[in-house]
């Protein structure tokens, strides 16, 4: 078992190490020019750079803290619009199969559309807003949620509301709130991870577009007029961490609020 | 005794691929309160849909229910059912569980905890509070279900093959309880088995029902004194009339 581990601590270096070093060969052999590509030994200094916010970079406008505050702004704004909505929806069409009929050819219809189609409508609607910004990561965020959810009210067990009803559980609003949502918090949220991960990639697409002057998505597009590879792919890091963080935390949480559904694991 | 529930001529059709079936063909009796009521018959016979009639959660095409003279419209807080399959609330644990009918009562918390905690040692279950339906074991989801409908007081408990997944060793274990239970509890119980000796041993009366259409073929009444002797004569004749019965 400890063998186990310390071989995949081995292979997960390896393998992290061999990437950098294929990468570092290929920038000295093949492109030895600064201003289109950097070497993985060059972005971890710039990297720091413009965490710790370097007079270098600050001067002209790049500091990473900053940018990754407005980007989390945009998506927590996006993203929790989704959620309200999506859950909403989805609990009201799960529950009545007239309201999921009657939602369903929309949804159908605007969803294969992806969500950075709908940035030049966002923009000469919204103008280049925050809101703008969030627009997008609200369509992008908000079908995963609201499908999973609907698909978890519609597939709670009748039992459960056969049960909870002869137990004095008679009227809707008491069924909604101590059986069907509870029953179907497994789906909601994976339903919200999944949608985290969209909204998190339409973040990036939405601020490409420059809704405002600050946000990881923007700087990337900024950073490349400026020919600063390195700045560009320090960004592209920190987008990548973030969305892995983000991920973790709904695991986590998924995993602490939904112990119960830790199935024929007996502790 | 007075009467509390009184069925009377109650027909049932399910139905099946554009075909009415008879399920229920006017069932009639009447249960005193604080009676202990077995329903036997042959497996698929309507037994479950007479009981779920009477819980409120199915609506009989012909005849009526009364519960104290008044028609059951619908499930109510005078009658509680324990399911075959326990549908035990997953996202719950044991305490959780039984504290749910007294959260739909508004019962004050530490009023709610002192009487869950009451049910939990009279089922039982003590040391198992924060343990999660998916960790018991059947015997014990069987007393979480038992607790949960108890607790809430109800003048009826209605119970659906509630020891048929369970051996033979703990079933005969769970029916000495039941019955210890209900004589503590003084509760009208009305109990659907398959399981003609499992109604012998506990019941107070037999309603005895023949295969679909479920007509009623005797109301059998138990006079042995409890605990009772499953050996006994008495019995095993008792259990061999109503075997008969349902064969023929």
């Amino acid at each position: 078992m400890r063998l186990e581990r310390v071989k995949d601590f081995f292979i997960f270096f390896a393998s992290i190490g061999l990437f950098l070093a294929l990468w570092e060969a290929y920038y000295w052999i093949f492109v030895k020019n600064p201003f289109i590509l950097s070497p993985p030994s060059k972005v971890l200094v710039t990297f720091v750079q413009l965490v710790i916010g370097d007079p270098k970079f600050a001067e002209t406008g790049f500091s990473m803290p900053l940018d990754m505050l407005y980007s989390l702004y945009h998506y927590l704004y996006g993203f929790s619009i989704a959620i309200l909505i999506g859950f909403s929806l989805g609990l009201i069409a799960g529950w009545s199969k007239k309201v999921e009929k009657f939602l369903y050819p929309v949804i159908e219809l605007i969803r294969p559309i992806p969500p950075i189609a709908w940035i030049p409508i966002a923009i000469l609607l919204l103008k280049l807003t925050h809101t703008a910004a969030a627009f997008i990561i609200f369509i992008g965020a908000v079908f995963p949620i609201l499908l999973n959810t609907m698909y978890g009210v519609s597939s709670v067990e009748k039992k459960y509301v056969e049960a909870a009803m002869t137990l004095g559980a008679t009227k809707t609003a008491i069924l909604l709130k101590k059986v069907i949502i509870p029953a179907s918090m497994p789906a909601f949220f994976n339903g919200l991870r999944v949608g985290s991960g969209v909204a998190w990639m339409c973040v990036v697409a939405a601020e490409l577009f420059g809704v405002s002057q600050y946000g990881l998505g923007y700087k990337i597009q900024l950073a490349r007029l400026y020919h600063s590879p390195d700045v560009v792919i320090s960004y592209m890091l920190a987008i990548g961490i973030i969305g892995l963080i983000l991920d973790r935390l709904y695991r986590g949480t998924e995993n602490r609020l939904l112990k119960w559904r830790r199935g024929f694991v007996v502790e | 005794m007075s009467e509390i529930l009184q069925i009377k001529d109650v027909r049932k059709w399910f139905n099946s691929e554009g075909k009415k079936l008879l399920v229920l063909d006017g069932i009639s009796f009447d249960v005193r309160a604080g009676e202990f009521i077995g329903i036997v018959g042959p497996s698929g016979c309507g037994k479950t849909t007479l009981l779920r009639i009477i819980a409120g959660l199915e609506k009989q095409d012909e005849g009526e229910v009364l519960l104290r003279g008044k028609p059951i419209k619908g499930p109510g807080q005078d009658r509680a059912m324990v399911f075959q399959d326990y549908a035990l609330f997953p996202w719950r644990n044991v305490i959780g569980n039984i504290l749910f009918g007294l959260e739909i009562r508004n019962i004050p918390k530490k009023e709610a905890l002192e009487k869950a905690n009451r049910f939990i040692k009279l089922v039982g279950l003590e040391g198992f509070e924060r343990s999660y339906p998916h960790e018991l074991s059947g015997g014990m989801r069987q007393r979480v279900a038992l607790a949960r409908a108890l607790v809430c007081e109800p003048e009826i408990l209605l119970m659906d093959e509630p020891l048929s997944a369970l051996d033979a060793q703990t079933r005969n274990v769970m029916q000495s309880e039941l019955v210890r239970i209900w004589s503590e509890t003084k509760k009208t119980i009305i109990y659907v088995t398959h399981n003609i000796e499992e109604a012998v041993y506990m019941a107070d009366r037999i309603v005895v029902l023949s295969k679909r259409p479920a007509k009623l073929l005797d109301l059998a009444e138990v006079k042995m004194e409890r605990p009772r002797d499953r050996f006994s004569k008495e019995f095993i004749d008792l259990r061999a009339k109503i075997f008969r019965l349902i064969q023929s």
